[in-house]
């Protein structure tokens, strides 16, 4: 009984600040001047009418608002209701700062939210104190190239037990909770609306999956549609859960680097992959670079960076359990003398075969996607010639063809 | 007072829309009150001829006669219209009221609106009317003088006049001649845009061949400036000129239409389509059996520009005509079908800033913003393009090679290549079929694709690559390539060249 009450107190706390114009400024002070002692005193109508009573000191400002609050008790009730039942059909929970379960990332700093929202498997909050965690964020429209990255970096890092957390969003996000999902690490996303609210829309499956052998978090209220405001505090809480950052891939203004910027703010270690410099796309990550980030290269510095957080972590939490991590070797990649083939391809174009020519056209496609007519156009090659070429590297898999493009498949 | 009306018969003809009907014109002067009547379902076009040719009479020296004209025009139950009727109900006058000698047991045709002055004038489907008339027997034929190049064009032989009074120097002093008519070809080939101004393009310049050598359907995609719409131009240049039924099939229906504002050419048609344009002006209209511009367009190219802003409703009503290459339209439960034996050339631009092909990230469209944009048209219309080219634009130094390089005429070399190819198609499959256009579906053998290549070509449908039916397109347009090869047997490379022209991959 005593659960029930308390929890319809957050969902009352949700209702007022989504409904009334009560923001966090507000709440502080009533907090400061002890006109209440808890934010989920804010449902208790007595309370209220103490407070505007003139048992303490209030500005003008604080005392309308609460005013208001109460001239629309009744409607903000219904709300709250509202936010209960959508919540108790769908499976989500609430959580308060007040809880015991509170992250712990977010109890160490301000402005986390009071309350959140969940559908899923809790114990992974618990579990990412211990293992640590990182956020891994990245353009909605990625090269192949930043996409391969992801898969390798959450898969490697959710082996050895990192949790990886992430904003569900198409693209990378979508990448870094598939390759993360079926680790040991698991995979968390948090929404920008309301836990039940799939956006985008066509990520579907990937929620459905997530779900199931993850966590779905959202500091809004079940039935909250994501609106566009709601992204950049997403971003915060993201990087506020997490113990370090990945940029995959950011273009010159891109939000992923809000997410950077509140992780740098919150004094999180950040990790960008390096890209090509003459791709559009990935110039915000390289400006970032330039600012002084570090270089996501290896798996290695990034469980470094992890286990100095958890040292820091447990020196104030009390020590529980060693942290461990796996290791797992990499694979090499060949080189060749590309630069002799170039000059060839100019001076002998006879003198190539099929498999020069190959290797010549992966050696083009390593800078930027291109065109048949822009391969063709560089290397002066019969138009079927190259075709034959294309497909059969298409077909083995070396290539692959996207919005018209040749792009090199990484595998 | 019983006396014996005067009866003259002649023969004329009349199309409503395509369809013709050869039609028995009997006049008939009988003494009473002045009058003048048109029987037979006429409308008032037929009717109002009466003013016509009472002018013309006077002009030429005639007189309108005095007493009670009936004109009886037979099949009476059918709907008839249109001035072509003019002529021979004048000359059914004179011969009846004796005016002008009829010879004995003769059939004569004739058919041309008149003038007040008495001048005869052509109308609008005389050439679908000759051709009806060319084989049947009649022992005069009279047409219009400007009727003459349709005459040449359906082989129709006859004597052509200019004035009423002509008829005197015809039938008064036995002065018929019957002749063929030559017509006179415009040659504007030249005027065509060349293909050498596709300079940088290679992708675009050998789909274009291809489709041009094969009859497929081509959609071309690409940047604004890319040069979509001058490819549309170059590809009517590489094909060959109409053979001679070709063009009468052709100027048959665009006379029909257009009237005298039609040119007799061997060029191939291009019907230009605007994304504004209906279903009924497609497909043609069915009440008065006007053909569509997909009929128009027959043997030769439909060009569709910026077809992602096309109603998709439209575009799906192309699939079946593509697909069988024929228009059906019904008229009180008949079936009337045109040919619509053209190249589809679709083009458009990749997505709504169009720069989606550009070198680099130009394009600031976001994945659900392309999505929308080439969800407009349909994936199985898509099906039936068996060509698809990307088009980005050029760089400066292409730009200043088109105006300032040589300009040489590449296309008369590619025609050339294409005029061997079809002659090859045509020994293989007879009756006029090409690759892209040959109705049957079992072609493995006719068209020598080895198992080999078969193998291949699944192996690439397992990874994706085609549909079912994007399967045996991309088998056809192999056959089209080996046949620009000029090689016996479809090999690999044959197929995998087929293969980068699909539409797969290429859109999202």
């Amino acid at each position: 009984m005593n659960e029930t009450v308390d929890h319809f107190k957050d969902f009352f706390y949700s209702a007022v600040r989504l409904n009334t114009e009560i923001n966090y400024k507000t709440i502080n002070e009533l907090i400061c001047s002890k006109a209440i002692g808890s934010y989920r005193e804010l449902a208790d109508m007595e309370q209220l009418k103490r407070i505007v009573g003139g048992s303490c000191e209030l500005s003008d400002e604080t005392t309308t608002r609460i005013n208001q609050l109460i001239d629309s008790y009744s409607k903000i009730q219904t709300i709250a209701n509202e936010y209960k039942k959508i919540a108790d059909t769908n499976g989500i929970s609430v959580v308060s700062c007040e809880d015991d379960n509170y992250p712990y990332n977010w109890k160490v700093q301000t402005g986390m939210p009071k309350v959140f929202y969940f559908s899923g498997n809790y114990s992974l909050l618990d579990q990412m104190v211990l293992k640590g965690s990182i956020a891994v964020v990245g353009s909605r429209n990625p090269s192949k190239y930043a996409l391969y990255a992801t898969e390798k970096f959450c898969s490697e890092l959710g082996n050895k037990g990192i949790t990886t957390v992430s904003g569900m969003a198409r693209g990378i996000d979508r990448q870094a909770h598939l390759a993360s999902v079926k680790t040991a690490g698991g995979t968390i996303a948090i929404l920008a609306g309301g836990v039940d609210n799939i956006y985008p829309p066509d990520n579907k499956d990937l929620y459905n999956t997530i779900k199931q052998g993850g966590l779905i978090l959202s500091e809004m209220p079940p039935g909250q549609q994501p609106l566009r405001q709601y992204f950049p505090s997403r971003n915060r809480l993201i990087a506020g859960l997490t113990d370090c950052t990945l940029i995959m891939e950011a273009g010159s203004c891109s939000g992923t680097l809000h997410t950077a910027s509140f992780a740098a703010n919150q004094g999180k270690e950040i990790f960008v992959l390096p890209n090509n410099i003459y791709y559009e796309n990935a110039k915000g990550g390289l400006k970032l670079l330039e600012d002084g980030c570090n270089v996501l290269v290896s798996t290695d510095s990034v469980v470094d960076s992890i286990s100095q957080a958890l040292m820091y972590k447990r020196m104030t939490m009390g020590n529980k359990e060693d942290i461990y991590f796996d290791d797992k070797t990499e694979t090499d990649t060949e080189d060749v003398g590309i630069d002799m083939l170039r000059t060839l391809a100019k001076e002998k174009p006879e003198e190539l075969d099929d498999d020069k020519w190959k290797l010549l056209i992966k050696d083009m496609l390593t800078l930027n996607p291109l065109s048949a007519d822009d391969i063709n156009s560089a290397i002066q090659i019969p138009f079927y010639k190259l075709s034959k070429l294309l497909t059969d590297m298409e077909l083995n898999g070396t290539v692959c063809q996207e919005k018209g493009k040749y792009s090199l498949t990484f595998v | 007072m019983a006396s014996k009306p005067n009866v003259a018969t002649l023969y004329s003809c009349f199309a409503s829309g395509t369809d013709t009907t050869v039609s028995l014109i009997e006049v008939s002067i009988s003494p009473g009150i002045p009058s003048f009547s048109v029987i037979g379902l006429c409308d008032s076009s037929i009717r109002e001829s009466q003013g016509r040719l009472k002018s013309a009479f006077k002009s030429c020296g005639f007189n309108m006669p005095k007493g009670h004209i009936t004109v009886g025009i037979s099949p009476a139950y059918m709907k008839k219209a249109g001035s072509a009727f003019d002529l021979p109900m004048a000359m059914g006058i004179l011969f009846a009221s004796g005016q002008l000698y009829l010879p004995p047991e003769v059939k004569i045709y004739a058919e041309g609106e008149l003038t007040l002055s008495g001048e005869v004038k052509g109308t609008p489907g005389a050439c679908l009317r000759l051709k009806t008339v060319r084989d049947m027997d009649f022992d005069y034929r009279v047409i219009p003088n400007n009727e003459s190049g349709s005459a040449g064009v359906a082989d129709f032989r006859g004597m052509g006049i200019k004035n009423l009074s002509d008829l005197v120097s015809i039938f008064d002093e036995n002065k018929y001649t019957e002749t063929g008519f030559d017509y006179e070809r415009s040659s504007e080939i030249s005027q065509m845009l060349d293909i050498s101004m596709l300079k940088g393009q290679e992708k675009a310049k050998r789909a274009l061949l291809i489709s041009a050598a094969g009859f497929h359907n081509i959609l071309l995609m690409g940047s604004p400036g890319s040069g979509k719409t001058m490819a549309g131009k170059i590809l009517s240049g590489i094909m060959p000129p109409l053979s001679r039924n070709e063009l009468s099939d052709v100027y048959s229906l665009s006379e029909l239409v257009e009237g005298e504002a039609a040119r007799i050419s061997e060029e191939r048609p291009v019907r230009i389509v605007e994304p504004s344009v209906t279903v009924g002006k497609l497909l043609g209209n069915s009440m008065s059996l006007t053909p569509g511009e997909l009929a128009l367009a027959n043997h030769g190219i439909l060009f569709a520009d910026e077809l992602p802003l096309y109603k998709s409703e439209v575009l799906d009503f192309l699939r079946k005509p593509l697909e069988e290459r024929k228009v059906n339209l019904v008229k009180k439960g008949e079936l009337y079908s045109f040919d619509c034996n053209f190249i589809f050339l679709g083009t458009g631009n990749p997505c709504k800033c169009g720069q989606m092909y550009e070198r680099g990230s130009k394009c600031r469209c976001s994945e659900s913003q392309i999505r929308k944009y080439q969800s407009r048209i349909s994936g199985p219309f898509l099906e039936r393009i068996d060509i698809f080219s990307e088009m980005r634009s050029i760089s400066g130094n292409d730009m200043a090679s088109i105006y300032i390089g040589d300009s040489d005429s590449e296309s008369l070399e590619y025609r050339k290549r294409v005029e061997t190819c079809w002659q090859i198609q045509h020994e293989r499959y007879g009756n006029g079929f090409l690759n892209g256009t040959f109705p049957d579906e079992d072609i493995k053998d006719l068209m020598r694709i080895p198992d080999k290549v078969i193998m291949y070509a699944s192996e690439m449908a397992e990874k994706e690559f085609f549909s079912a039916r994007g399967f045996t397109r991309a088998l056809r347009v192999a056959r089209t390539i080996a046949d620009l090869n000029e090689t016996d047997d479809v090999s690999v490379d044959d197929i995998s060249e087929a293969s980068l022209f699909r539409v797969k991959g290429a859109l999202i």
